[in-house]
């Protein structure tokens, strides 16, 4: 007798789960009419990375770069009186979140490539980043190339892992949680190099004399707003926005504003027209 | 040592008592609920009602035996295929409760059997019905013989909450990460600040228990 309870059971999650997948998918839906309708986008944005999207632990924002973008993005889809609603995210909760619905756009330090173009749409570029690397002043690493034989950090969950394999594939890499862990494990010789984006990068180097931004940029990485598939309009939008963006010079204003004190980053070559 | 001094300014420890609220928050609201929901779970799998007792004895199992961390992303990232869309404080606490009430069923159960089975059966024989038994007889007796595994059960949630920063609950360990993002150096003073309050949160429950269970026993 207890056996069939058993199956009986078994069979009952099997139909809740299988009633689930009937629903119609949030996809579906139009992202932008809804926003228009409640006048608020939601976005996901970082909240541990400086310059782009970092915590303010005085009044608990998230503040940035990114952060900034969508605010002045979300006045120009929905009016002045628009609201900007912002949603913690990580570089592996983002395309889980925006998948779900939970957020309606992402722009969190997240670059453009083919894998993710296959589940998500983009808006055009609105940062040219591109990978280099953190050592320390004593390292002979001078390039990527040196890294083969080497032990990289990286940060799980971002592009910049996968780009080593590429230039050096006999690197050994280690993936850590957030960008402070892999600072801090640099520093205790777990790893060679620390390698993301240049512009985090010279974030990091700012507090942490004895380290430097070596090698250059060795791959393009291109941040895009990450929207659901499917949601045309609202990609179309965005892109108009930062286009307008650029033209008025609000974008460069913001370029200023976050990267014109980060010493040996020459913030005006990010200036857009 | 400037680090350290830096560290421990009161913006910074301001920001991480606050995310110590949230964490105490979804302890106690998750303690409560798993209390009564756990309690119903063990009571009914003890009871032996047909049917009943077994489809709800194997969810207990299956749930136990699952990591919390699944859960915790099964609420969050799972629920929303469902139509509903849980914050990230909501899904921490909807899947605390259930992993800590499949606990509590179990401690309730073991505590309800360790109780001599002779007083269920001189309770039914003076004319008591199950229930009455169960309540006035077996469950006060029973409720005494659980208080350690029970305080043990709750501390062990108050540390896993820290989980939660996954899916980027505002709570105590996720505030210290938001903290050492600011400046890499101060990854050493958090860990510490964190493991002080912590331990003071956990161990004043500790001492909490022991009291009622001295006062009890």
């Amino acid at each position: 007798m207890k056996k069939k309870f058993w199956l009986v059971s078994f069979l009952t999650i099997i139909l809740v789960v299988l009633s689930g997948c009937g629903k119609q998918n949030s996809s579906q839906q139009s992202v932008l009419k809804n926003a228009r309708a409640s006048n608020t986008l939601t976005w996901g944005v970082k909240g541990d990375t400086k310059l782009f999207g970092l915590i303010d632990v005085a009044d608990g924002q998230s503040k940035g770069f990114d952060v900034d973008m969508a605010k002045h993005i979300t006045k120009h889809i929905l009016g002045p009186k628009g609201k900007a609603k912002m949603v913690t995210v990580t570089s592996q909760s983002r395309t889980p979140l925006l998948k779900n619905g939970n957020v309606d756009a992402v722009i969190a330090t997240m670059s453009i490539t083919p894998e993710r173009e296959k589940i998500l749409d983009f808006s055009h570029s609105y940062f040219d980043a591109g990978q280099s690397l953190l050592v320390p002043k004593s390292s002979t690493i001078r390039s990527a190339k040196d890294l083969n034989g080497k032990t990289v950090i990286g940060v799980v969950g971002s592009n910049s892992v996968n780009n080593i394999h590429k230039v050096a594939p006999h690197a050994k890499v280690v993936e850590l949680q957030d960008y402070a862990q892999a600072v801090n494990a640099l520093k205790s010789k777990q790893g060679d190099a620390l390698t993301t984006d240049n512009g985090i990068l010279y974030g990091l180097a700012v507090e942490n004399h004895g380290f430097e931004v070596r090698g250059g940029t060795f791959t393009k990485e291109p941040y895009g707003v990450a929207v659901n598939k499917g949601q045309d309009d609202l990609t179309k939008a965005i892109n108009q926005a930062i286009l307008e963006m650029q033209h008025s010079g609000e974008y460069n204003h913001l370029i200023k504003k976050w990267f014109g004190d980060v010493p040996g980053f020459d913030y005006k070559e990010l200036y857009r027209k | 040592m400037q680090n350290w001094i830096n560290a421990y300014s009161w913006l910074n420890i301001r920001f991480l008592l606050l995310g110590l609220g949230v964490t105490i928050f979804i302890s106690v609201v998750a303690v409560v609920l798993s209390f009564i929901l756990g309690s119903i779970l063990g009571i009914i799998r003890y009871s032996k009602i047909k049917y009943v007792s077994a489809i709800l004895g194997f969810f207990v199992d299956l749930i136990r035996n699952l990591p919390l961390l699944l859960i915790i992303f099964f609420t969050y990232f799972g629920l929303p295929n469902f139509g509903f869309k849980p914050d990230t404080i909501l899904a921490a606490i909807i899947a605390m409760t259930v992993f800590e009430s499949a606990m509590v069923a179990e401690i309730v159960r073991s505590g309800i059997n360790a109780v001599d089975i002779g007083q269920m059966e001189g309770a039914r024989s003076v004319g008591m019905s199950f229930l009455q038994a169960l309540w006035h007889i077996i469950l006060p007796q029973a409720y005494k013989k659980m208080i350690p595994a029970m305080i043990s059960q709750f501390v062990s949630l108050i540390k896993d909450t820290s989980l939660a920063t996954i899916i980027v609950v505002p709570e105590m360990m996720q505030h210290a990460q938001v903290i050492y993002g600011q400046n890499a150096n101060y990854i050493l003073p958090m860990f510490v600040a964190l493991a002080v309050l912590y331990f003071i949160v956990c161990f004043t429950l500790s001492l909490i228990g022991n009291h009622i269970d001295k006062r009890l026993a």
